[in-house]
């Protein structure tokens, strides 16, 4: 309970933290906004084409755009290099040295800033945009919760996959270059570039066996109502079994990392 | 003769954007910007001869840095004239700059990530130095400063005293008439000041370099400037000789004298009644009334005297005094 | 101007010396850098593999369109790293502009010799591979006006991305801060000239074309290049417009540039 409430605390401080940063928060929102034109512009011309494609339509294809750019500070699609920098600059002493987890710590200040960002840039672009293109909004409560409940997981899956890519810091002075690569992977096989429905069925498929599905391409077909029913279960637990597998390997990488640490250090 | 530099009722002002808290305050910033002015020089006069080395002085935030930004072309000023070897600073800054050496104490002039021999070696292209004079002038600053010791090593790796050995070395290869040195021992230890200010000083009496000097280091200018002129909030207090000031303000001098015997009174009429400790006097007396070799024949002429020591008050302590007391703003 | 090319070089020479020194996470830069750009390129291959065209554009026709764009953002960021507008404001922030000003070269040149980033060949090489394979994909039928424009076009490009570079740089002069906003401008003109301009809405490509004239740059050149008609109808110049559209941008970012000099505050010490 106690501890709980210290990250709690850190949450707070991190949403302070994330107001101060108004200028970048109005910027990053006119920038996401207007690449998000850009690509509804692309999907309208693919939709031309074809007006349904494997169960999307040309309005759930722009909400997936409109979502995609909302959510690319909540879902820090861009990646994040912070853990590796204490790691380098050798902050991550002091961070250690504190009574907490550093898994839960880190969650703790990310998950603020994401929390000031799905307020912020998320809701008001997605507002903004639906003055443009029309944007699919659940029809009912139940659907509303657990897109929403979905969405949580796939944060939470997102954030060990960004936590254990900071974590190779420990074994390489490149991990930034390495960071690049695999936020990439997880760009595209989100399905933040494109919704997973329109790739070809054997891309999406594949791309179905690794967790990267899980953080924002699952979320989005629930919440739009593409998977319903009992489609949604196997969906849920899909995510929940990546999110427990990805943070219990965030654990042990964590564990053998630090040892390391220790041996270097010492 | 001519000066070789004038400046006439330099002004600068800052714009300073004021942010204003909170989140609305934040919008209100985006929107409207609220900006204050910092009057950072307001209305400064002065020139230097060829071949002077003068001492610019003056408290935190008096405007030294911005004068010397100025001279050196970094900054347009708000108002006034400046005119440096002929040239105003700012207008054809990249032909005026070959005619300048400037050295910044807190902040590098040499390229980061290079071996100080190659930021060096640079700089030969860059001034159209000919190459026997710069080979010329390597040679005797490496000599000069000591600086085979770490030729080879990037500036990033230097001490702190070896950069700005190096810095110096860099700002004086292309043989400039002018030295600009903003604090330039900053943050040194005494035998690299030591080493600096017998660098400035040579150079100044042996090649004639007009050497302009900010500095928070009184010996600094005890060992160099006879001249030297004092800036506070802008404003020009003071331009003259380094005696003059002294003349002027410098507090009470001290005498100390070891007598045969413990006289029962040992006073002096006119000043203070001295400290006394058993067979020891000291007195303190004002320069400007009463010479010292008056007051020691005095002492001599009614006691048996072993032993004098006369304590001039460092210069700091005078210039403490002006700043702290406002001397001269009265 | 000779002189200042002299400069540049060594000054560029010597930054290329200190990357030097970091070879392996050089490497693995390089390559991260190819894998972010080609994902770009592999998702648009994927999604037509199911639609066939975007707008009437097929695979080789976009991939004409987005490897240029690649290429020469890609070689616009490599020879424009100094303008980088994230590296050029730390420059102002720790006055290391001061130092700059007190050469005697102009400071663009030194700003552009300050930094190289040579690892940016990644997404050269990745996006001239991809303009290459649309050569074949397209046949495209060569005639020696296109040969010779094909690298004006290139340095078109180059040179008015540069132009965006140097502008928003300059705002940094005052704003201290990097300018988020103008990520639109740079990043956002890629991703434009990377579609063509006939699927963006009307008022977007009124401004894109005759604000910031960027399909000047891409698209029309494009439809030269692919023996493409214009759906609106166009006369035959506006494709040989793209070297003053980029001359012009240059030439305004650098009055703005020289305007931003002569109002830098330098920092208090
Ligand atoms: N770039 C700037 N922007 C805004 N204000 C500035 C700037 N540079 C200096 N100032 C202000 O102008 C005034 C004079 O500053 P300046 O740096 O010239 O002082 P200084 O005499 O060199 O002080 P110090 O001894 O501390 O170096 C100060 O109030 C300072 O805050
Ligand atoms: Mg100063």
């Amino acid at each position: 309970m106690e501890t709980m409430r210290l990250y709690l605390r850190v949450m707070k401080l991190s949403i302070l933290q994330q107001v101060t940063y108004r200028t970048a928060l109005l910027a990053g929102l006119a920038t996401n906004f207007f690449f998000g034109l850009l690509r509804a512009a692309v999907l309208l011309a693919l939709f031309q084409v074809q007006p349904v494609v494997n169960g999307m339509t040309q309005a759930e294809g722009l909400t997936f755009v409109a979502f995609s750019q909302a959510l690319i500070a909540f879902l820090f699609i861009f990646g994040t290099y912070d853990v590796m920098n204490t790691v380098y600059t050798g902050s991550i002493g002091a961070d250690l040295a504190r009574p907490m987890d550093l898994f839960f710590y880190w969650m703790a200040r990310d998950f603020g800033a994401s929390l000031v960002n799905l307020v912020i840039r998320g809701v008001v672009l997605v507002a903004v945009f639906s003055v443009f293109y029309p944007v699919v909004m659940p029809a009912t409560i139940g659907q509303w919760g657990v897109g929403l409940v979905s969405l949580l997981l796939g944060w939470g899956v997102n954030y060990a996959f960004r936590f254990l890519v900071n974590l190779t810091a420990f074994w390489t002075p490149d991990a930034r270059g390495i960071g690049r690569a695999a936020y990439t992977m997880l760009m595209m096989f989100s399905g933040f570039l494109m919704p997973m429905r329109l790739y070809p069925d054997w891309f999406s498929r594949l791309v179905a066996l690794t967790p990267f599905p899980s953080t924002f391409n699952t979320p989005m077909e629930i919440f739009m109502g593409l998977l319903k029913g009992p489609e949604v279960i196997p969906a849920l637990i899909t995510q929940v079994g990546w999110l427990v597998a990805l943070w219990l390997l965030a654990r042990v990488v964590l564990r053998r990392g630090l040892s390391k640490l220790v041996i270097q250090g010492g | 003769m001519t000066a070789i530099i004038s400046v006439r009722d330099l002004r600068k002002t800052f714009r300073v954007l004021v942010r204003r808290p909170g989140l609305g305050g934040s919008i209100a910033n985006l929107f409207a910007p609220h900006y204050r002015s910092v009057q950072a020089v307001e209305g400064v006069s002065f020139s230097l001869q060829a071949g002077e080395l003068v001492g610019y002085l003056g408290p935190n935030g008096a405007g030294k840095s911005t004068t010397i930004k100025v001279l050196t072309g970094l900054l347009v000023p708000t108002g006034g004239e400046v005119r440096v070897d002929g040239q105003v600073p700012w207008e054809k800054r990249e032909r005026y700059v070959k005619g300048i050496g400037v050295v910044f104490g807190n902040r590098p002039t040499l390229w980061w990530d290079l071996p100080v021999i190659d930021s060096l070696e640079l700089l030969q292209p860059m001034y159209d130095i000919p190459a026997e004079r710069f080979r010329y002038n390597l040679v005797e600053f490496k000599r000069m400063l000591e600086l085979d010791e770490f030729i080879n090593t990037p500036v990033r790796s230097l001490s702190l005293g070896q950069r700005m050995r190096a810095d110096l070395c860099a700002a004086l290869l292309h043989e400039p008439k002018l030295l600009f040195l903003d604090e330039p021992t900053i943050g040194l230890d005494v035998v690299a000041k030591e080493q600096i200010r017998r660098f400035v000083l040579d150079i100044n009496h042996r090649r004639g370099v007009t050497v302009l000097l900010t500095t928070h280091d009184l010996t600094d200018v005890e060992r160099l400037c006879e001249r030297v002129m004092i800036l506070d909030h802008g404003k020009l207090l003071y331009d003259g000789t380094l005696a003059a000031l002294n003349g002027r303000f410098e507090s009470a001098w001290t005498l100390k004298v070891d007598f045969e015997e413990e006289y029962p009174d040992v006073s002096v009429a006119g000043l203070p009644a001295p400290q006394r400790v058993g067979r020891q006097a000291l007195y303190l007396f004002n320069h400007r009334e009463l010479n010292t070799a008056e007051l020691v024949q005095q002492l001599m002429a009614r006691f048996q005297v072993v032993d004098l020591e006369v304590r001039r008050p460092p210069l700091e302590e005078t210039i403490r005094r002006i700043y702290a007391e406002q001397l001269l703003t009265k | 101007m000779l002189r200042n090319l002299g400069m540049y070089f060594r000054l560029v020479g010597c930054d290329l010396r200190s990357q030097m020194t970091f070879r392996l996470s050089f490497w693995i830069d390089l390559f991260s850098t190819m894998a972010v750009n080609a994902s770009m390129f592999a998702s648009l291959y994927l999604v037509l593999e199911r639609f066939g065209n975007i707008g009437g554009w097929g695979l080789g026709e976009l991939a004409f369109l987005y490897g240029l764009a690649e290429t020469s953002f890609g070689l616009m960021d490599m020879i424009f790293s100094g303008f980088d507008y994230d590296y050029f404001s730390t420059l102002v922030r720790e006055g290391r502009l001061d130092q700059i000003l007190l050469r005697p070269v102009p400071p663009a040149v030194q700003v552009m010799g300050h930094r190289f980033v040579l690892r940016r060949v990644g997404r050269i090489l990745q996006g001239a591979a991809v303009l290459i394979l649309s050569f074949f994909l397209v046949d495209m039928f060569w005639t020696p006006l296109k040969v010779a424009f094909l690298p004006v076009v290139l340095a078109s490009q180059v040179v008015a991305m540069g132009a965006l570079f140097i502008a928003g740089s300059t705002l940094t002069i005052w704003t201290i801060q990097r300018v988020e906003a103008i990520n639109i401008l740079t990043y956002g003109g890629v991703e434009l000239m990377s579609y063509p301009a006939s699927i963006y809405p009307r008022a977007l490509r009124a401004i894109f074309t005759y604000i910031l004239p960027f399909f000047f740059l891409s698209y029309y050149p494009a439809l030269f290049f692919l023996d493409k008609t214009d759906p609106l109808g166009l006369p035959v110049w506006p494709p040989f417009l793209a070297p003053m559209v980029a001359g012009g941008m240059l030439w305004l970012a650098l009055r703005f540039w020289k305007f931003g000099l002569k109002h830098y505050q330098s920092t208090g010490s």
